[in-house]
């Protein structure tokens, strides 16, 4: 086990707790920067994928996972950036400055979306922002002369300074080069007052309200920087999909989104880039594993969906703090072998809030 | 009593057909510990979530604290004007570390805005820091020290009780509202209870006002008593004076 001796406050505020982190997090920024020399083309591609479902899971994160506020609209905020961030290229804006502009947007109707927020909690916020995602839907089919309704919209090619960042290897390193800087600014969100005002809100309403906390304007600005990451994630997506037509942005991709972070652990980081690895990855591996199946079962229409769903069903019964969750509990084993037992993990029952306020 | 410190005019409220405060008006004193008793469904509870305008006043009722009038201000400017509460039955943030859970106190108290969080600036860094020496002192003050990085979610309840109370103190408030700060301990804790109560409003210099069930404990702490049945005021006093009160006697134990 691993003791901190703690000398300085500062200690605690920092990213990386103690050299062991510092250490393994380079590793894992190295091989991550290695991997266009030992990959090929398609599975960098998968791999930027991967790094894009990761930016729009961090802001679902926030959202679900730290704010306790459940959307599933977010394809809608995918499509926002991914539309404005091409109409931005198309207009002639260079790449940086439409897709920082795409993602103020996106957070802007956020923040807007979020403001009905601070009346609803669970299934009802879930089902009013599954409404927003529809009337999104059929905006996008409607102004035609933004969008090109379902004619689509051709997505120009990612440039920047004369560089052109539509390669493999380049996109792969711009997705990264995002993702990186995403995960630093929501760790800051984490660890200052914001952040914690998010989990109060999260955890008691009613004590975060004693506690000075301002809850509409908390909720509101969850769902403004849940939708600015998600905006960005879009922009990257519309270079990834090459064309964008309002069909690529429906219910089914915020539930994955859902499926991501709830999968991955729901209110850590961590979390999410198991998520997406999880939600990025595992198409590949059903298509690899149709090819070793009788024809009879893998020609089953519907296979993938139905996989995803078992698969969110036995995370929600036997894991319901997800990968992470599992990962900690295999860390905790080894750190307390031979000590740790059967029952340290077991669920128990509270019957100490019975009388809780609402 | 150095002057007033809250006072509270014909305070009534019902929940439908019952009215569970009936033109209830007190004044506590600057420094006070005041205490509000009475059986089950008095209203005292009621009473707390007035002040902390949880609950709208009915009618002309109305509330001042520190000479400012404050009947009709958000729920969240509570805090601001220096009242901090714990609830009855606990009220943490159950996912997160005792240490996460005072700093949200500090809340309040912050400088830094949206953007500078972002980006974690310098700025924030310090107020990071400073927070956290507040709160080192509420948690030596406390005995919380062992229980610094443990998630609320696995403590014992006395434990949590304690660390509601410390999260209201990292407010640094004028006033401290408790709402039976020792339901559910022990008498060991019980007596604990009775020590940082005078603790905190010695050395911290805050007001208290609790609710309580506790005689011993009510009749050691408090300067003054408010004894409550049915949502309105029995009598106010002196602790053994309300002890001996015949209509206290008679609101506890019936005719």
């Amino acid at each position: 086990m691993r003791f901190l001796f703690k000398t300085n406050y500062r200690q605690d505020v920092r990213l990386f707790k103690h050299n062991g982190q510092r250490f393994w997090y380079s590793l894992l920024l190295a091989g991550v920067l290695l991997a266009p020399l030992l990959m090929d083309e398609f599975y960098l591609g998968e791999l930027a994928l991967v790094y894009i479902y990761a930016i729009a899971g961090i802001g679902l994160m926030l959202l679900v996972g730290y704010t306790g506020l459940v959307s599933l609209g977010h394809a809608a905020f995918l499509a926002i950036g991914a539309y404005s961030h091409t109409w931005f290229l198309a207009h002639g804006w260079p790449f940086p400055l439409a897709l920082l502009k795409a993602s103020l947007i996106t957070a802007l109707v956020g923040a807007i979306v979020g403001l009905p927020a601070m009346r609803m909690t669970g299934i009802y916020l879930a089902i009013a922002t599954l409404a927003f995602a529809v009337i999104v839907e059929q905006v996008i089919v409607h102004w035609e002369s933004v969008t090109g309704g379902f004619r689509g919209m051709l997505v120009p090619q990612a440039q920047f300074l004369g560089l052109d960042l539509s390669g493999s290897t380049a996109f792969y390193f711009l997705c990264l080069f995002i993702l990186l800087i995403c995960l630093l600014l929501a760790l800051n969100i984490l660890r200052s007052p914001t952040g914690r005002a998010m989990t109060a809100v999260r955890d008691s309403e009613i004590s975060a309200q004693s506690m000075g906390i301002h809850l509409a304007r908390t909720k509101s600005i969850a769902f403004a920087i849940s939708a600015g990451f998600t905006g960005l994630a879009g922009g990257l997506l519309a270079h990834k999909m090459g064309y964008l037509a309002p069909d690529a942005f429906t219910i089914l991709i915020s539930i994955q989104l859902l499926l991501m972070v709830v999968v991955g652990g729901l209110g850590s980081l961590h979390g999410v880039i198991y998520g997406a690895i999880f939600i990025g990855l595992l198409p590949q591996g059903i298509a690899l594993m149709r090819d070793y199946l009788p024809p009879a079962v893998s020609q089953i229409p519907g296979l993938e969906p139905g996989i995803f769903g078992f698969i969110m069903i036995l995370f929600l019964i036997y894991e319901p703090l997800g990968i992470y969750g599992r990962w900690l509990k295999i860390r905790q084993y080894f750190e307390l072998f031979p000590l740790y037992r059967k029952s340290t993990h077991k669920r128990q029952k509270s019957y100490l809030r019975t009388e809780r306020m609402r | 009593m150095k002057g007033v410190l809250f006072s509270a005019r014909n305070l009534n409220l019902s929940f439908g057909g019952v009215r569970a405060v009936r033109d209830v008006s007190f004044d506590i004193g600057r420094g006070e510990v005041y205490s509000i008793i009475g059986p089950n469904g008095a209203g005292k509870t009621t009473i707390l979530n007035l002040i902390s305008r949880l609950y709208d006043v009915e009618g002309d009722g109305r509330m001042t604290f520190d000479g400012e009038e404050i009947t009709r201000i958000a729920a969240h400017d509570i805090a601001r004007r220096g009242i901090a509460r714990t609830f009855q039955n606990t009220e943490l943030f159950e996912h997160e570390t005792v240490l996460k859970n005072l700093l949200i106190g500090r809340h309040i108290h912050r400088k830094s805005n949206l953007l500078t969080e972002l980006l974690f600036t310098p700025a924030v860094a310090r107020q990071e820091i400073e927070f956290r020496k507040v709160v080192e002192d509420v948690i030596d003050l406390l005995d919380l020290q062992h229980y610094r990085n443990q998630v609320i979610g696995s403590l014992p309840y006395g434990v949590r009780k304690m660390v509601e109370v410390a999260r209201a103190l990292c407010i640094q408030p004028k006033m401290l509202l408790l709402d039976e700060p020792s339901s559910g301990l022990n008498p060991e804790e019980t007596e604990d209870v009775a020590f940082w109560i005078e603790d905190i409003n010695e050395d911290f210099g805050a007001t208290v006002v609790m609710v309580e069930h506790d005689m011993n404990l009510v009749s050691t702490t408090s300067n003054r008593v408010m004894a409550m049945a049915d949502g309105a005021v029995l009598a106010i006093g002196e602790p053994a004076e309300i002890q001996s009160h015949p209509e206290v006697h008679r609101a506890y134990l019936g005719d």
